[in-house]
């Protein structure tokens, strides 16, 4: 069963901010939750977690009203980052714990495993404002999840971490995944979603616009990707003429292309011979969300945002 | 009640929630709420007392007060042992003086001069040696007095059949000089006995005319209820330092939790916090918290104002030998009573204020913008502050008694009342009962306030907006 959201709609003043939005999460999963900036996301996350109401609609878990749920079956990271900064680590960690429904000796427990585990216990009696960005952001995690939480809501869990740091909560995640925990997160690194995630909403505007597993969402764009090298044309401007197949980028180390799906790739091959090609790379790929993001969310900004942006040109003049 | 004139698309993000985000009430977090508040008290009250800037205005504060407190026995101290011994010299060329001969007139002169001023112990050197002489060659002297070895010199004559005449030397500076008057009291007693001697009266009949009239005093003032005057003094003294203790406290503590919101807001830690606990748990645990570090440490305060004081007898004692009345601290059953109304309205008015600072605090972004944020407040605690000055001269007028009725100015006006004995006791009662109900209109206003307030990064809410707020459920 999961997670539930139907239908729910939220207005600020006559600001209507979340318009008709479903999703569903399921049990145990990993799920991602993208949109551009100003999409509803942080606004969603806090109805989810019942710290605002929507106006109308339902956010159930497992059946039961959200509004039933006790509070420490939930985490939450949210996206500003916020932690006491002139206090010691273990003690706003382990007030935070208990907090949210541990004792203090279960929480030391906890608070001791934790910080082995992403090899910060020196830091046990450091501020937090002494830390760099990406211990803070460690211990910004280690507070969502010390009092084990059933459900993990994450905005942005991965932004400003470096690749060592970003791995390290890449394992926290895929830990907490194998305890059966349920992870919602957003993000702005795609690849993340693709790598971690089963399932996605695309939202924009308070809409969904796209829904489902991660797999599915791919294949309804109704296209495949084709990636081609050729050693002795890096340009390969034969391409563009050819019907069906569009180059979305020129790399170093590909030409990156979209095809429609009732065309047959061999006809990008035989192309490339007969134009006296010689092929180090070929490969058919489906679009990356990345991809899809840019080309949905893109379009719909685009449309609704054009007045905007006339007048903010027409002020720089 | 919010209202946008703004477009949608243009509008960033961050501002489009700043409106009337609500936190929502009676969350399951309420389950918890006697534990959730316990903990944040906790960890208010830890914070507090071991924040170093708290420390150290305590340490220094209390350094004040002790030193404050031990100014009286110090000086004292001081004076009695730097006060040099002055030589005086009684050249008596008067005869027989009161029926005193030389040797009984310097015994005279020892036994009043010295006793004249107190504060001395045994140990120490009287101020005054006298030495009576009986010589025509005081030009010889008066050298002694001009080169200083010889402090005073005064000379008795008595033309014959007429009363003594004194003649005072000295080389001191007339303004300073505090012995010309120890001196000419000792010199006129003296003459009123010569004179009594003169007419033929016995020593006793001579000490009669000494003895002192009966005479007591009694106030019928209305509203002092019979006190004593040292009472009514002490009722003074305890309600000036009184109103200033709760305005400082009161409002220094406010600030605090003013601070202290707005800190968590500007941290963001908020955003956790509202998902671990209720705004009203917040809102409660940080102002009993801050409260209880506030206590602590005026009662620290208090009491070691008091100990110091109380410990001073015996050090005195043992530095100056006998105690001198002006000195000594009188704690009188009425003191206590009133040092208990004081604390009843520190609490009070704490919780009052506190609320309202902890929601004024939850409308800024930043910590630095609280100060103009509580500036209201500042005023309306202000107005209290005076008006018990003020009023401290006309207790009795019915705009004096009206405003100690308010809430927010009752704990310094009724303080001033009660100091000065304006106030019965079924008034205290009535103010209280008015205040406790007050603190929990204000708290459930604050509330509201901050529960929209601890989600919102953007414009302050107007007046208007806040009732609005404070309205909606």
């Amino acid at each position: 069963m999961g997670l539930t959201v139907e239908h729910i709609e939220k207005s600020f003043g006559q600001l209507h901010v979340i318009k008709d939005l479903s999703m569903e999460v399921k049990e145990g999963s990993i799920f991602g939750f993208l949109g551009a900036n100003g999409a509803g996301k942080t606004t969603t996350m806090r109805m989810i977690l019942d710290i605002i109401r929507p106006d109308s609609g339902s956010i159930t878990w497992n059946g039961k009203d959200m509004r039933d749920i006790p509070r420490h079956n939930l985490g939450y990271l949210p996206e500003e980052r916020g932690l006491y900064p002139k206090v010691e680590v273990q003690e706003q960690l382990l007030f935070l714990a208990r907090l949210n429904g541990l004792s203090k000796t279960a929480a030391i427990e906890q608070l001791d495993e934790w910080l082995e585990r992403f090899e910060i216990p020196q830091y046990r009696n450091i501020k937090v404002e002494e830390l760099s960005k990406g211990n803070q952001q460690k211990i910004q995690f280690l507070a969502t999840i010390l009092h084990d939480p059933l459900i993990l809501i994450m905005d942005e869990p991965f932004s400003g971490l470096d690749p060592v740091n970003a791995n390290i909560l890449k394992d926290a995640f895929l830990e907490m995944h194998s305890r059966g925990k349920t992870i919602i997160f957003s993000t702005h690194q795609l690849e993340q979603v693709e790598e971690l995630c089963e399932d996605v909403v695309i939202i924009d505007k308070g809409q969904t616009i796209i829904r489902g597993s991660v797999r599915e969402v791919k294949r309804q764009q109704g296209r495949n990707v084709a990636r081609l090298k050729l050693d002795n044309d890096s340009e390969a401007l034969w391409l563009d003429a050819l019907e069906g197949v569009q180059v979305t980028k020129r790399r170093q180390d590909y030409i990156e292309m979209q095809i429609q799906s009732n065309l047959n790739p061999n006809l990008i091959v035989e192309e490339a011979l007969r134009h006296g090609a010689i092929i180090s790379r070929f490969e058919l790929t489906e679009p990356s969300l990345t991809d899809i993001f840019i080309e949905r969310v893109g379009k719909a900004t685009l449309q609704d945002a054009s007045p905007a942006i006339a007048t903010q040109a027409g002020g720089m003049k | 009640m919010a209202r946008n004139t703004v477009t949608p698309s243009e509008k960033p993000r961050t501002e489009q929630e700043t409106e009337a985000v609500a936190v929502s009430l009676a969350r399951s977090g309420n389950q918890n709420n006697l534990r959730n508040i316990g903990l944040i008290i906790e960890r208010e009250f830890k914070n507090r007392v071991t924040q170093r800037s708290f420390k150290i205005s305590t340490a220094i504060i209390l350094i004040l007060i002790i030193i404050g407190s031990f100014v009286p026995t110090i000086v004292a101290y001081i004076s009695s042992i730097s006060n040099s011994q002055t030589k005086v010299v009684v050249v008596n060329n008067a005869g027989t003086v009161a029926g005193m001969n030389n040797i009984a007139l310097q015994q005279y002169f020892n036994a009043t001069l010295n006793a004249a001023t107190p504060g001395q112990s045994a140990s120490t050197k009287p101020p005054y040696l006298i030495n009576t002489v009986t010589t025509d060659a005081i030009s010889n002297l008066q050298k002694q007095v001009k080169d200083g070895s010889t402090g005073v010199l005064l000379v008795l004559n008595r033309p014959p059949g007429q009363e003594v005449q004194y003649t005072y030397y000295t080389n001191a500076d007339p303004v300073r000089d505090s012995n010309v008057s120890n001196v000419q009291g000792v010199a006129a007693q003296l003459t009123i006995l010569d004179r009594a001697s003169r007419l033929g009266l016995t020593p006793e009949q001579t000490s009669k005319l000494f003895t002192q009239p009966q005479f007591s005093t009694v106030n019928v003032g209305q509203s002092q209820n019979n006190r004593s005057v040292s009472d009514i003094v002490a009722g003074y003294i305890l309600a000036y330092a009184g109103i200033i203790l709760i305005f400082m406290s009161v409002y220094l503590y406010g600030v605090t939790v003013a601070n202290g919101v707005a800190e968590e807001k500007g941290s963001r830690i908020m955003e956790i916090l509202v998902n671990a606990a209720t705004p009203f748990q917040l809102m409660t645990g940080k102002i009993i918290g801050i409260g209880a570090a506030g206590l602590a440490q005026m009662t620290a305060f208090v009491i070691v104002g008091i100990s110091a004081l109380l410990i001073q007898n015996p050090i005195k004692e043992a530095l100056i030998g006998n105690n001198s009345a002006a000195l000594n601290l009188n704690i009188t059953g009425n003191s206590i009573t009133l040092l208990l109304i004081l604390l009843v309205y520190f609490i009070l008015g704490f919780l009052l204020y506190a609320t309202l600072f902890a929601a004024m605090g939850a409308l800024v972004k930043r910590q630095d913008e609280v100060q103009n944020a509580i500036q209201p407040l500042t005023w309306l605690f202000m107005i209290g502050y005076f008006v018990s000055f003020f009023g401290i001269y006309n207790p009795d007028a019915t705009w004096v008694k009206v405003v100690s009725y308010i809430p927010f100015w009752t704990p310094t006006t009724m303080l001033m009342r009660i100091g000065v004995g304006s106030a019965t006791w079924w008034e205290i009662l009535l103010t209280i009962v008015i205040m406790i109900v007050s603190i929990f209109v204000c708290a459930i206003f604050a509330a509201r306030i901050y529960r929209y307030g601890v989600l919102m990064y953007g414009q302050k809410p107007s007046m208007r907006q806040l009732f609005k707020i404070a309205r909606m459920k």
